[in-house]
């Protein structure tokens, strides 16, 4: 059995979040990375499923610029077999449809039985490129799962609904998942799996090889939500406050005119 | 990593280049990984259980070092053949400081993995590590090491605890008491050190199960009340000869060789210890206000916020250069050679003189930072609902164990007279050459085109200054010197200062390379900071330790030397401070 599991590496989230320049993206000069959070419920999903069915192969497919091999490295360290990292400075510039599509381009000749994705990514959070990477490849996809089983060919899961409602849904592999935090519980590398990772196959391809199509979306600008003014909280005795509370209004509002 | 091979203490006597150190810039994507999962098993696994180990339920504990041990955190320093992996030293290090968060119970953890691991692995038979070792890397069972004793802590040797050889010579009799003893109430192992006939320091393995070992009852602490502290009574306790650990009659050299990791090890974890503090009186700083403010804004909060900063970073950088040393020494060693840990022991005690250094400096330091986070706290800093409370009880011990810091600071100096003594170390040379520094004046310019150049100048003075300290002390006490420890302890804390500071400052010479701007500056600031206060302290015990030794003219010429060396040109301090405290609160993060 074949299966591929796709992570990004996003912001550490405690991270101080910076606006770039041109306001299409986060400055990404200061910041700790690490696994999109998804990705590692989708990890663990694939390495589960691998010790369950006998003969697996087990692929950790990651886009993005030299650093992501690190983070690579802690899915290859969490039980994955090779890692096929596909080289490209600029992938925070790619729209979902354009990485959904060099995944697919990778995936399409490889015939992977299984193939996970988190749900979403923690930083841009399109949710969009699990389910184009099905439609490109035309197999069945089940998004949002927060519960996996896999019995002969036959993939059974369970997806979330808004209101805490559950469904089930099943389908036949080839299919892929994309995963809802708490669809199991990642383990934490072990030091003898981190040393043993170093010496798996880790496979650079470069972005230009799969690139085959255009984009079809624009960011035209990314911006923080605007703040709020606080509350004030007026001290002193019930006279004065009376007094205070005229002034302000009178001072900065026109209900008092 | 750095190719040349230093001697232990050799950084008083030669320049080092930032090419020639080991920076945590370098760790390799296993090392963070290993720092990664060892943060989250803290986070996970220890945090949420923390004030029920704080309550001294001891078997969360035995229960996390069975977690420790499937995620091989135990495994570090044992080697394969017996379940482990023998990593290098950065790694252990790395573990050491991220456990840190775990109160109490990195404790429990650094006693088990260092003083209580390591004592087989360096001198246990074949036999013997088979029969232990792999149930101390599964967490199984939990290791405890009991040299100090109610009569004998600093004088180690002076224990009075005895062995006898019973009349069959199938067993030795103990009998005496050991005193604080860390993992007393729930080891299974116990490394015990007792004198054959009354002469023999001899180490032995005890299983908890041996008839005759009595555990006292919970000693009452003032902080790391997570770790357990017992007496350890053998009362005609009976030990297999086959349990004899090394030879008998050589029990000193595995005290002293297992503390010297002790000792380093500790700094680690401190040093992980100082920036959790840090971040929480910089969390608090930003959240409490006074006068419409957060605290935070104050010169007087941020001030303190930049030189804790400033010492953490010196004390991490000391810290990885000194298991950048060992591991480039350690790796000189053919791994298949016979007396391969003998061989070992002899590279860790070769930087004994770095390994007190980082035990000192390091946990002054956390001191420091203890202290000013609860006073960040103002008052809520002394209410226990906070943790800045538990910080500043649980920082105390570390000054006092592995060695009181006072014992440390005294075997500065003492090892390296004694390297100079056996040729090893040319401080006779150099302290002459020091000396007629000090008759010639100095023309020298700084040469602006290199980076740091000021602190690289005022290195090389501080060296000078050390040199003609030692060597008027010297010269005046010969061998004399040992009883003169007022002196000694000036001389110890110039070289701890040495030592920090050229860490710290060859370690952003070598980061500024591949920094922007916003980095760069920081790392000019954090430089500026601690250099400015290790010329202080270095100044002081410089002109201390003149005014202890000299008099009359002699004395004018030693402190004329002390206003020539031990000065720094820290023109922008307080911007540099400002930088750093206001960056360290906006990103609320340790910055290096
Ligand atoms: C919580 C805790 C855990 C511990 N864990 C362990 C453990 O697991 N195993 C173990 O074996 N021990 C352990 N110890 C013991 C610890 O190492 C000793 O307490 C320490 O070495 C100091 O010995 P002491 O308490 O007898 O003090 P003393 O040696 O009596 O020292 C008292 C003071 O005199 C100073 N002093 C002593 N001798 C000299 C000298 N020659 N010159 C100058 N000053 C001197 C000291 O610096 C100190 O300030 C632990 C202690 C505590 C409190």
């Amino acid at each position: 059995m074949k299966i591929l599991v796709c992570i990004k590496q996003v912001p550490d989230m405690e991270s101080k979040f910076k606006i770039a320049d041109n306001a299409t993206w986060y400055d990404s000069g200061e910041l700790a990375w690490r696994m999109n959070e998804y990705d590692e419920y989708a990890v663990e999903q694939g390495v589960q499923l691998k010790t369950q069915v006998a003969d697996a192969d087990l692929t950790v497919l990651c886009i993005g610029p030299q650093r992501v091999q690190e983070t690579m490295k802690k899915a290859l360290a969490m039980g994955c077999d090779r890692g096929v990292h596909i080289e490209d400075a600029e992938s925070f510039k790619k729209d979902p449809f354009e990485i959904a599509s060099m995944i697919a381009e990778f995936a399409k000749e490889k015939s992977f039985d299984m193939i996970f994705t988190g749900m979403q990514s923690q930083d841009r959070g399109s949710a969009q490129v699990g389910l184009m990477v099905a439609e490109l490849l035309d197999i069945p996809s089940i998004s949002t799962v927060v519960d996996f089983a896999f019995d002969a060919g036959k993939v059974t899961a369970k997806r979330e609904l808004e209101g805490g409602i559950k469904a089930k849904v099943s389908c036949t592999a080839p299919a892929l998942i994309t995963c809802q935090l708490g669809l199991n519980t990642p383990r934490y590398p072990t030091l003898p799996n981190i040393m043993k990772a170093k010496r798996k196959e880790l496979l650079s391809l470069p972005a230009a090889d799969l690139l085959k199509v255009e984009r079809k979306q624009e960011t035209a600008k990314i911006y923080f939500p605007e703040k709020k003014g606080g509350g004030l909280v007026l001290e002193g005795a019930a006279g004065d406050l009376a007094d205070q509370l005229i002034k302000i209004l009178k001072e900065n509002t026109g209900v008092l005119a | 990593m750095a190719e040349r091979i230093f001697k232990g203490g050799e950084f008083l006597v030669t320049e080092v280049t930032c090419d020639e150190i080991f920076t945590p810039e370098e760790f390799t994507d296993e090392q963070k990984q290993i720092a990664e999962t060892t943060e989250q098993f803290v986070e996970n696994e220890i945090v949420p259980h923390l004030d029920e180990i704080e309550a001294q339920n001891f078997d969360l504990v035995i229960e996390a070092f069975k977690k420790c041990g499937d995620l091989g955190l135990l495994m570090m320093d044992t080697p394969e053949a017996y379940g482990g992996m023998e990593l290098d030293k950065v790694t252990s290090m790395l573990v050491a400081e991220k456990i840190a968060p775990a109160g109490g119970f990195s404790v429990a953890y650094a006693a088990h993995t260092g003083i209580g691991t390591l004592p087989l692995v360096y001198y246990g038979t074949e036999a013997q590590k088979e029969q232990y070792l792999p149930k101390l890397v599964s967490g199984e069972w939990a290791a405890a090491y009991c040299l100090t004793e109610p009569g004998s802590g600093s004088d180690a040797l002076g224990a009075r605890a005895t062995a006898i050889l019973s009349e069959d010579g199938k067993q030795y009799i103990l009998n005496g008491t050991k005193q604080f003893i860390t993992n007393g109430s729930f080891a299974k192992l116990f490394i015990v050190f007792a004198k054959i006939d009354k002469e023999l320091f001899t180490a032995f393995l005890i299983e908890k199960d041996f008839a005759g070992l009595v555990i006292g009852p919970e000693e009452k602490k003032m902080g790391i009340k997570g770790s357990s502290t017992t007496q350890v009574i053998l009362d005609n306790c009976k030990v297999p000869v086959e349990n004899l650990l090394g030879e008998a009659g050589k029990g000193h050299k595995i005290a002293f060789n297992v503390l010297n990791v002790g000792r380093f090890k500790l700094g680690a974890c401190v040093t992980g210890a100082a920036k959790q503090a840090t971040l929480v009186g910089v969390k608090y700083a930003n959240e409490r206000k006074q006068f419409n403010q957060p605290i935070s804004s104050f010169g007087a909060i941020q001030e303190k916020i930049a030189d804790l900063t400033a010492d953490t970073f010196a004390a991490e950088s000391l810290v990885y250069r000194l298991a950048g040393l060992l591991d480039t020494k350690l790796a000189t060693i053919d791994r298949e050679i016979d007396n391969y840990y003998v061989e070992y022991q002899k590279g860790i005690e070769e930087y004994a003189t770095e390994c007190a250094i980082s035990k000192v400096f390091c946990s002054e330091v956390l001191a420091r930072v203890v202290d000013e986070v609860v006073q960040i706290h103002g008052g809520y800093g002394y209410v226990s609902e906070y943790p800045a409370e538990r910080f500043y009880r649980d920082e105390r011990i570390n000054r006092i164990y592995e060695g009181t810091n006072e014992i440390n600071r005294l075997l500065i100096p003492g090892m390296i007279l004694k390297k100079s003594l056996k040729g090893e170390l040319p401080l006779q040379a150099e302290a002459m050459k020091a000396f007629e520094s000090l008759m010639t004046p100095s023309f020298e310019e700084l040469d602006d085109s290199i980076h740091f150049a000021a602190e690289k100048a005022l290195l090389k003075n501080l060296k000078t200054l050390f040199l003609i300290l030692a060597g008027t002390a010297v010269q005046k006490y010969m061998t004399k010197l040992a009883d003169e420890q007022e002196i000694l302890m000036a001389a110890a804390d110039i070289a701890i200062q040495i030592f920090a500071l050229e860490s710290a400052v060859l370690r952003a010479d070598k980061a500024c390379r591949s920094a922007n701007e916003k980095k760069k500056a920081l790392l000019e600031a954090v430089v500026k900071v601690f250099a400015f206060s290790a010329t202080e302290i270095a100044g002081t015990a410089a002109k201390k330790g003149a005014f202890y030794v000299e008099e009359g003219d002699q004395l004018l010429m030693v402190l004329s030397g002390v206003r020539r060396f031990a000065k720094y040109d820290a023109t922008g301090l307080l911007q540099a401070k400002r930088l750093l405290a206001s960056t360290v609160c906006e990103e609320e993060k340790y910055l290096f």
